[in-house]
């Protein structure tokens, strides 16, 4: 403090008395912790659909959602005009769904981690009024949100589609394929952000994270795939279940998507047990494997983003 | 004194959540502070030290331990014993109540290169607590404050290492802290730079009524803006006191003569300057005027041939030489064994 800063002020300067230099105090209420966490979660939640950030970040999730939602559109015209509606709520188009989303995952995942971890920003955060946990909680709870829209739009847009252009006797059957297609949607957004998120975590690089999180879907996807099919000798189309060997029923465990896929087609596939459909085989008494299998993947992607950010608060 | 500082920044006025404010007494206590990390290195090792409000430097060489203080006091690193106090509120129990009272700027780079500086600073307005609308004024306010009115618009990928620092310093301040806790904000800056930072600083500190802490591992640069000086080595306390006592004391003039050094260290000791050899000059704490006249009647009496006569800069190991000799005097090679000769 100098005297002669008194002395231009013209008044008496005391500790406590705010001062007018153009410094103003901030007077007004104060958010709490869960507000915060909510305000960051809405900040990445946008980045990852690309809003808030430059045209080049739109490119990306635009695509997506395009590709994603054009075969809701193609269904809902052919219903239209009088064919049977051929994607299902449950498993959408499970190729499409599982390329998608590996893209989505693997470029829009780094987006929201790996660039606080390049530009070490995460000290910024954990100088604020929030707990350690609170950053990847944020983050992951955007990342769910993002992918949970991606898979559940086209599932909506279907059933409007749909019960816009057939008769009104296919509104309740269209409903509850819709709910139970929903609630399938969330597993697979909840299950595949999590492993992703916590992958995309892993390195500062964000073309590291990327091939991290790319190779890792499509390694599983391709190596359950494959030992399906050696399992019960040769591709399908399926056997009745009755007769599909416990190696091709357990294959599946292998990856997230057939994982959650497999889950799907046990609830799905009970009352027709007979029909050859859904990309993976019913995992028939298998089931609480698959059920295991999803919590300990949801478990590990929920460990890893822990370890992950307690280590990069402390040392950075 | 009045606990208005707090208001506004607090629910009712002194308290942030349910504790209550300290405003009066001192901005920061430690008391038996000790962190060891992992690889049984010990950053910090039993430090006391009651910090004043006003601007203080924290000085100390590298790896003294200055940025694990600090990110202590945030409450970002649990201590391993002892305990760490911001405004009378437990850094380790209420870190998230401290960091409402505390603005914080890293030592090293932070900060995403593919945003505005006025998005990343509403951005960390928000963060910080602030809703939409507020952060977004005061990241402007912030902005203006550290002289980045004009650019606010540019990417920050753009920026000069001085502008950046200035972003750091505006992120730290936009949600109107209590407390600066800035590490080392003169990094990597020019001459100039520095001075111009240092001068934000002072306003900061000056007018705008927050406390601030401020690391450096030099003191002669930080020294003009500081009401106060905590100099910390290798984990310890060195001395805390005010400016005015720090440098009064620290102030030393070095001499240096072709020949006859010891006959001029005990002519000087014999003159009352209280001398004190270091390699092959003399160090004479500088008291006044009497100081420079007595050294020039020692070395005309010797007829000793002065090769060099200056105010020595005042570094951190010579305060800890000095403290060593004054409080350890059992261990005068501590100096020589653990500082390693830095400058
Ligand atoms: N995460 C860590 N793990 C192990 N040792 C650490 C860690 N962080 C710091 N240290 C050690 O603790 C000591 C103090 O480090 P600190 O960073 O607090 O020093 P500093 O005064 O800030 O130094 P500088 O001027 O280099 O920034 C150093 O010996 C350092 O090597
Ligand atoms: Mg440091």
């Amino acid at each position: 403090m100098s005297a002669d800063s008194a002395m231009t002020d013209g008044a008496p300067r005391a500790r406590g008395v705010i001062h007018d230099r153009g410094y103003r105090r901030y007077e007004g209420p104060r958010l709490g912790r869960v507000q915060i966490v909510r305000a960051l979660m809405w900040h990445s939640f946008r980045s990852a659909l690309g809003i808030g950030r430059g045209p080049k970040a739109k490119i990306l999730p635009v695509i997506a959602f395009v590709v994603m939602c054009l075969p809701a559109f193609v269904n809902a015209f052919a219903v239209a005009r009088g064919a049977p509606r051929i994607v299902t709520y449950q498993s959408y188009l499970f190729p499409l769904r599982v390329i998608v989303l590996t893209i989505f995952a693997a470029v829009q995942g780094p987006e929201l981690v790996s660039r606080d971890l390049r530009s070490k920003v995460l000290p910024l955060y954990f100088s604020r009024p929030m707990r350690r946990g609170d950053y990847p909680l944020a983050k992951y709870l955007a990342f769910a949100g993002a992918c949970l829209l991606l898979v559940e739009l086209p599932l909506v847009l279907l059933y409007l589609g749909t019960i816009a252009s057939s008769h009104s006797n296919a509104i309740w059957p269209n409903t509850r394929g819709l709910l139970g297609g929903l609630a399938i949607g969330l597993l697979w957004a909840v299950v595949v952000s999590a492993i992703g998120l916590a992958l995309a975590s892993l390195s500062p690089r964000r073309a590291y994270a990327t091939g991290v999180v790319a190779i890792y879907f499509f390694l599983t996807l391709t190596l359950a795939q494959i030992i399906r099919q050696i399992a019960q000798q040769g591709p399908a189309p399926f056997p009745p279940p009755q007769t599909i060997p416990a190696g091709a029923r357990l294959a599946s465990l292998i990856s997230p998507f057939t994982t959650v896929e497999s889950i799907t087609q046990w609830f799905a596939g009970q009352p027709k047990r007979f029909q050859p459909a859904g990309p993976v085989p019913d995992p028939g008494s298998y089931l609480p494997a698959y059920i295991l299998m999803a919590v300990v993947l949801l478990a590990a992607g929920f460990a890893i983003l822990a370890v992950r950010y307690r280590k990069a608060g402390a040392t950075s | 004194m009045t606990t208005g500082p707090l208001e506004g920044v607090t629910d009712s006025g002194g308290t942030v959540g349910k504790l209550a404010v300290h405003a009066d007494g001192p901005v920061i206590q430690t008391q038996a502070l000790t962190k060891r990390y992992r690889s049984d290195v010990t950053a910090l090792d039993g430090l006391t030290v009651s910090v004043a409000p006003g601007i203080t430097g924290l000085i100390g060489a590298n790896g003294a331990g200055k940025s694990t203080l600090i990110k202590i006091l945030l409450g970002l690193l649990e201590p391993t014993t002892g305990r760490a106090m911001v405004f009378g509120i437990d850094c380790g129990r209420h870190g998230e109540q401290i960091r409402t009272l505390i603005g914080y700027m890293p030592e090293h780079d932070c900060l995403p290169p593919d945003v505005t500086a006025t998005e990343f600073v509403t951005h960390m307005g928000r963060m910080s607590g602030l809703p939409a609308t507020s952060a977004k004024e005061r990241a402007a306010e912030s902005l203006r404050h550290v002289g980045l009115h004009e650019e606010r618009y540019r990417l920050v990928g753009t920026y000069s290492t001085g502008m950046k620092q200035r972003v750091k310093l505006a992120q730290a301040l936009v949600g109107d802290p209590r407390l600066l806790l800035l590490d080392e904000p003169t990094n990597g800056l020019d001459p100039a730079g520095r001075s111009e930072m240092l001068d934000l600083i002072s306003r900061i500190g000056t007018e705008f009524g927050i406390s601030i802490v401020v690391a450096s591992h030099l003191l002669g640069e930080i020294e003009r803006i500081c009401d106060h000086i905590v100099a910390i080595e290798a984990g310890r306390l060195l001395r805390a006191d005010t400016i005015t006592s720090f440098t009064g004391a620290s102030r030393m003039l070095r001499v240096e003569v072709d020949e006859g050094i010891q006959a001029l260290e005990d002519e000087l000791a014999r003159r009352g300057l209280s001398p004190r050899r270091q390699q092959r000059s003399i160090l004479v704490p500088l008291v006044g005027d009497a100081t420079f006249d007595a050294i020039r009647d020692a070395l005309a009496d010797l007829r000793a041939p002065l090769s060099r006569l200056e105010l020595s800069r005042h570094s951190v190991e010579e305060l800890f030489r000095e403290s060593a000799g004054a409080q350890a005097p059992g261990q005068p090679d501590l100096v020589t064994t653990e500082v390693p000769d830095v400058r």
